[in-house]
């Protein structure tokens, strides 16, 4: 497609592969908005199952884009994340690159 | 990577961000009913301590209509706010109204009881207090939100506070009345349905 688009691949920008996973991006948008979030209200908000958030959190915690922390509350389990400054910093990035494709597919 | 992505799978990315995180910002806490039920205990402490003494049930406990009355609606609302508040993400925004409301309730909570035992209070200075304490918390609320009906209620109980320091006691309980009726009752129904229609969609993202 870049060929097609008339793209040179040495000017293309990388786009970041943690983040370019579609509920991965939801996830880190989502959590840009928020100070820190449950587990329950992220599934809410993607419509996500179980299994899948977890496995694409856990991701993003190995790469150091979101925190965990496990705690009780009233005797029942909780799980907040919250987006590290490493996040924010891949997200914004992933947006300017992703904005400086578009520009390109657009200008061509 | 890039040579696998269309133009449009990154328009899509890109739509993705703002789509969640305006999913993120839509304010998800419903929290017009604490506007009625404030409204309705208001209300009930009003009649309560202007004609207990007419009714046999309440003789000679009329003094204690207000502090009842505020107590009664505190513990309600702690209790319902901490069970509806449970699982909602914490926001900045959410976290500064939540801090202003509470320090105006501090206040109300220091300031008259202490001019009840000095002496001090009298129905002007107390109308024209808890309408500038209200009028307060609503301008703020509703400038942090850009809220323009919340703003309207700040207004309305600003010129109460004012109004309440001129004329006789029943104009100034008639104009808290009426100002409890348009900023706490009728606000609380609108942002009650405001919140009931807000409550259904939500999207389902695929990794």
């Amino acid at each position: 497609m870049a060929a097609r688009a008339g793209w040179s691949m040495s000017e293309l920008p990388e786009l970041n592969p943690v983040i370019h996973g579609k509920l991965r991006l939801a996830l880190l948008s989502l959590l840009t908005t928020v100070e820190e979030a449950e587990f329950t209200w992220l599934r809410a908000r993607t419509g996500s199952t179980d299994g899948n958030l977890g496995a694409q959190l856990a991701k993003l915690e190995e790469a150091g884009y979101v925190s965990v922390e496990k705690k009780f509350v009233q005797r029942k389990p909780q799980t907040l994340y919250r987006m590290t400054e490493e996040g924010r910093r891949a997200l914004a990035e992933y947006v300017q690159a992703l904005k400086q494709l578009l520009g390109t597919a657009i200008g061509t | 990577m890039q040579e696998e992505t269309s133009a449009q799978d990154l328009r899509e990315r890109l739509a993705l961000i703002e789509s969640m995180i305006a999913e993120g910002r839509r304010r998800t806490q419903s929290w017009g009913w604490v506007f009625l039920l404030w409204g309705v205990a208001y209300c009930v402490a009003i009649v309560w301590s202007t004609h207990g003494r007419d009714l046999s049930v309440w003789s000679s406990a009329d003094s204690l209509a207000w502090p009842l009355t505020m107590s009664v609606a505190l513990v309600v609302t702690m209790i319902i706010g901490i069970r509806k508040s449970r699982g909602q993400p914490v926001t900045t925004v959410g976290r500064a109204i939540g801090a202003f409301w509470t320090c105006v309730g501090i206040s109300m909570l220091v300031v008259f009881p202490t001019l009840a035992i000095s002496g001090r209070l009298d129905e002007h200075v107390f109308v024209a207090l808890v309408a500038a304490m209200l009028g307060a918390a609503n301008g703020a609320s509703g400038m942090i939100l850009r809220w323009k009906w919340q703003v309207a209620c700040a207004i309305a109980w600003w010129v109460t506070s004012a109004a309440a320091c001129f004329g006789s006691v029943a104009r100034a309980t008639a104009l808290f009345l009426a100002a409890i009726f348009a900023c706490q009752i009728v606000f609380g129904i609108y942002a009650m349905i405001l919140e009931a229609r807000r409550g259904g969609t939500r999207g389902v993202v695929h990794v």
